[in-house]
């Protein structure tokens, strides 16, 4: 092949190359740039409506004030009270759409997640070790969750 | 993969040990993290070793060149295979070039990344190698030969002239390819150097020791592959060659564990704050790896075999001095991989309270997202090896093809 213009024909070939290359990023940065990219910052603006609309999980503890006042008035005078009720009885979002679809049972886990000795724990925070205290089946056996000293 | 918050105090604290952060329990990179790195400094590493051959002109060295910058190209293809498997969505890949966010390290990898595979390792091996396309797409036939047809771009012209231009222009690519491999490595451990919340990573000299560790693999993975192919295939060793590799490894060597020594006296002299725990961690959990592995088996040992061989050259074997070469290089190898956990796990296995310390427990089961995704380490520390070995077959073949009754030697095809 000869010279056109005194250029090599290899570098030529390799700038026409580059252009492609380049013109393919730049063709696909148009066809793959998401609609609603940069609408709000650096992210796609579409995405906080998809955020928005996806299914709760966790209802809060007023709504469980609609139907359980009396638990609630309860549990308010004890160390319990700066809890959310969800803390312990999980996720009630389904529970409050329908009444009937349980709530996750308790177990000694959910007492243990706080209570177990753990020594970074603050020493007013009441800890046990379960070699030592675990003397019945279960914790509610001998506790009551809403009146903890009781 | 439970959140810490799921898993029951019982389950937890086995694996931890004094005080943690609860967001600390499990660690975020893994043994891909590991192996990122690593395959990364090895490219960075074999592209060092070839520029040697084509900008500082050592003529020992020749016979590594070729092989050099094919192991440089296997491995680039590989080194962002673990970071997508580890992300677990590898379609989304392609977003970090289409939108990057210049503030990312990580994006301004992918045009790191794009500028060394295309403006420089392939455009030098495309320089180096079109006289070679142009002749083997003449005397192959089949596949063979639409393959090289297309390698060529369509340029058949290889005219002296025309030769002697691709040299030069090939010269001006590896210039400029010996700061783009500093700066493709130089990236990685920047990446760590800038994480200032952890001491062990948050150092300036994080991507010097990189680089320095980087050169060493890649001298050490091409003087191991050099010997491995003479051997398979049958070629009598190049003692020349593999001596000047070693004494380059060697010297490399010095001035990777001079840096990283000089690393440990500034932390041990400075004693900041975190010296206790770094101690700690590097005397406890990561003993076996940093001293036995890093500090012993992959520096000390061969700085000592090929100091030696520098001192004593005449007075060893050639076949000793494979020996210990093979050893070396081997030791080496596993060296920087050791090297490379220590960096991306080690960082990871103490708190932030500078109290405690976590587990990490490698998972190779498929059962969880995160077990599956960690089974690929394995894979992928093979397959630039497996993707090195066809383009061993394909452009570093055993036999030259050429006309029928007139093969081509070795210096008639290179340029």
């Amino acid at each position: 092949m000869a010279r056109k213009n005194g250029i090599p024909p290899q570098l030529v070939r390799l700038v026409l190359v580059t252009l492609a290359i380049i013109a393919l990023y730049f063709t696909a940065r148009y066809f793959m740039t998401p609609e609603t990219f940069g609408q709000f910052g650096f992210y796609r603006g579409a995405s906080l409506n998809e955020h928005a609309t996806r299914p709760l999980s966790f209802a809060g503890k007023e709504s469980c004030r609609n139907c359980h006042e009396e638990a609630l008035q309860l549990v308010s005078q004890f160390e319990h009270k700066t809890l959310s009720c969800e803390t312990c009885h999980g996720p009630a979002m389904s529970h409050v759409i329908d009444p009937e679809t349980p709530l996750v049972k308790i177990e000694d886990g959910s007492c243990l997640r706080c209570h177990r000795s753990d020594p970074s724990r603050p020493s007013w925070l009441a800890q046990i070790s379960l070699d030592d205290h675990y003397e019945s089946d279960s914790c509610t056996d001998c506790h009551t969750p809403h009146q903890p000293n009781e | 993969m439970m959140s810490a918050y799921e898993i029951p105090a019982t389950d937890v604290l086995p694996q931890v040990e004094g005080y943690i952060y609860p967001n600390e329990l499990n660690l975020l990179w893994g043994d891909l993290i590991v192996l990122y790195p690593y395959i990364t400094g090895l490219v960075a590493g074999a592209f060092i070793l070839a520029s040697l051959v084509r900008v500082f002109k050592v003529k020992a060295l020749e016979p590594t060149y070729r092989l050099a910058l094919l192991t440089s190209l296997a491995f680039l293809l590989a080194a962002p295979l673990p970071l997508l498997f580890h992300l677990g969505h590898p379609e989304r890949s392609l977003q970090v070039m289409i939108t990057p966010h210049l503030s990312s390290p990580m994006a301004i990898f992918g045009f790191v990344y794009a500028w060394y595979l295309m403006a420089v390792l392939l455009l030098e091996l495309w320089f180096d190698y079109r006289k070679d396309f142009v002749l083997w797409s003449r005397y192959t036939t089949g596949p063979k030969r639409w393959l090289y047809l297309i390698f060529t771009l369509g340029v058949t012209d290889i005219s002296e002239e025309s030769l002697k231009y691709d040299a030069r222009l090939c010269n001006i690519v590896t210039i400029i390819g010996i700061p783009s491999a500093f700066l493709l490595h130089g990236y990685v451990g920047f990446i760590f150097g800038s994480v200032k919340a952890n001491p062990w990573w948050g150092n300036v000299l994080m991507p010097i020791i990189f680089i320095f560790s980087a050169i060493v693999s890649g001298i050490a993975l091409c003087l191991f592959l050099f010997m491995i192919i003479s051997q398979a295939r049958r070629l009598k060793m190049d003692m020349d060659c593999l001596d000047v590799t070693a004494k380059f490894l060697f010297y490399t060597l010095i001035i990777a564990a001079a840096i990283e020594s000089l690393d440990w006296i500034h932390r041990l002299y400075e004693a900041e704050e975190s010296i206790h725990i770094i101690k700690t961690l590097a005397t406890g959990k990561l003993f076996v790896s940093i001293v036995v592995i890093q500090a012993f088996l992959g520096s000390a040992v061969p700085l000592v075999l090929l100091g030696l061989i520098q001192i004593f050259k005449k007075d060893i074997a050639a076949r000793a001095r494979e020996w210990i070469y093979f050893l070396s290089s081997v030791l080496i190898l596993i060296g920087v991989l050791a090297m490379r956990w220590n960096v991306v796990i080690g960082g990871q296995l103490f708190s932030k309270s500078l109290r405690g310390f976590t587990t990490y427990k490698m998972e190779l089961a498929m059962a969880s997202h995160e077990g599956f995704t960690m089974s690929f380490a394995l894979v992928l520390l093979i397959l630039p090896f497996v993707i090195l070995w066809v383009f061993l077959k394909l452009f570093m073949p055993v036999e030259e093809p050429g006309p029928k009754g007139e093969p081509l030697t070795r210096a008639e095809t290179s340029a």
